[in-house]
């Protein structure tokens, strides 16, 4: 009798076991869908262009809560096993991308927003990062509906990412309040740098007047600016070299403000900028940095000579 | 017994069979995320290190995209001499651009 009850609770067993195991085997398979960047698809290329930004967390929902808050961004949550992303829009526009990942006990890592570069050829440009220096931290690879990207430290150590979109790039267009509008690399050697990028993405380069000791670059591709570059502050001289990015404000001082309110701090408190703006630095209740920028549409113009 | 046994057998082989099926379709997807020793196809592991202390900013240092009224530190007094520099600069004859100034709402003009 304790015979066969045993040996049916075993034949219960693997039975359970049988039918369970394709559902789990079926969780652990699933590929990671990510929408596409621009909905619909364009044909647009704009190699040398900041396309997307993701953001790397280890709380997703207080994120969502901050930059909902801070911009009106909604969201849409997707998972893949115990990968969690969620997708940012403004206005039904995807403006960001933004994933889940534990900090393990004992890792000295900061949450950070990661710049991804148009390219058109991801292992081209992998072949172009590694004659030049760089270091590949993620192999190139493809996103079902997102395109191929790869993600890179720079000769300096700064990181960024390369996608080649499968739905084409985002237009050259005025970004939105509350839309990534400008991109920043603080760096060691501006100069070294700025020839790197210029290999990568074939950037015109401009040089402009800064503070004895520093140099301000722009890089600039279909006669558009797409990125600054610039040196470390004189305070700061050791700081790792990093890609920061701007959202567009109406108020950099009341963003700034509301967002202390959300968790979040300020790191550089508004001040203004060359283009007559203010721009400001926070950083989400995280600690992953970004920086606010005013803008009018007055203010987009080109320097005649 | 001997029933017992066959068909405890023949469950085993079954189940044997059904997880190598499966294991079969189980495909890696790209490289990237590492999810418990499994890839899931998503490359981003790339915490920045920790510890960076931001701001130093001073009153010299822009960051924003250029507007009009400025000049590139090449026009400055170099007396016509090109500075050295590990990159290959914009041809003097191109003036520095802005960011686009046409907006999806309309207004502005778009520059091409």
């Amino acid at each position: 009798m304790r015979s066969f009850r045993s040996s049916n609770f075993a034949w219960q067993a693997l039975l359970a076991a049988l039918f369970s195991f394709p559902g789990a085997a079926t969780v652990a398979a699933a590929p990671l869908q990510l929408p596409p960047i621009v909905e619909p698809a364009s044909v647009e290329r704009h190699v040398g262009k900041v396309i997307f930004v993701e953001l790397v967390t280890p709380d997703l929902g207080a994120a969502e809560k901050f930059y909902g808050g801070l911009f009106g961004w909604t969201f849409r949550d997707t998972q893949a096993g115990t990968i969690k992303y969620a997708e940012a829009l403004l206005d039904g526009h995807t403006v960001a991308g933004m994933v889940h990942r534990e900090v393990r006990a004992g890792e000295q890592r900061q949450p950070a927003w990661v710049t991804f570069i148009a390219v058109r050829d991801v292992d081209a440009a992998k072949t172009a990062a590694l004659k030049n220096g760089a270091k590949v931290l993620f192999e190139p690879h493809t996103i079902p509906q997102r395109g191929r990207e790869a993600i890179f430290a720079d000769p300096q150590g700064a990181t960024f990412a390369v996608l080649a979109s499968s739905s084409g790039d985002p237009p050259d267009e005025l970004a939105d309040p509350g839309e990534w509008i400008w991109s920043s690399l603080i760096t060691s050697d501006p100069d070294t740098d700025a020839a790197f990028y210029q290999a990568m993405f074939d950037y015109e380069v401009f040089d402009l007047p800064a503070d004895p000791g520093f140099r301000h670059l722009m890089l600039a591709t279909d006669n558009y600016a797409r990125a600054s570059l610039n040196s470390l502050p004189a305070s700061r001289p050791n700081m790792h070299p990093h890609w920061l990015n701007y959202v567009r404000v109406d108020d950099a001082v009341k963003t700034s403000a509301k967002a202390v309110a959300l968790g979040g701090r300020v790191l550089v408190e508004p001040r203004v900028d060359r283009h007559g703006g203010k721009v400001a630095l926070v950083a989400d209740p995280m600690g992953a940095p970004f920086g606010l920028l005013e803008w009018t549409d007055a203010q987009s113009k080109e320097v005649t000579k | 017994m001997n029933i017992s046994r066959a068909r405890w057998s023949a469950v085993v082989t079954a189940a044997g069979l059904f997880a190598v099926i499966l294991a079969g379709c189980v495909v890696p997807v790209g490289g990237g995320y590492e999810d418990g020793g499994v890839a899931i196809g998503l490359g981003v592991d790339y915490y920045e290190p920790y510890g960076a202390v931001y701001g130093g900013w001073g009153p010299g240092y822009h960051v924003a995209p250029y507007r009009g009224g400025g000049e590139r530190r090449d026009e400055r007094g170099g007396g016509g001499r090109e500075a050295s520099h590990a990159f290959r600069p914009a041809p003097a004859s191109h003036s520095i651009p802005s960011i686009p100034s046409h907006s999806r709402s309309g207004g502005g003009s778009r520059r091409h």
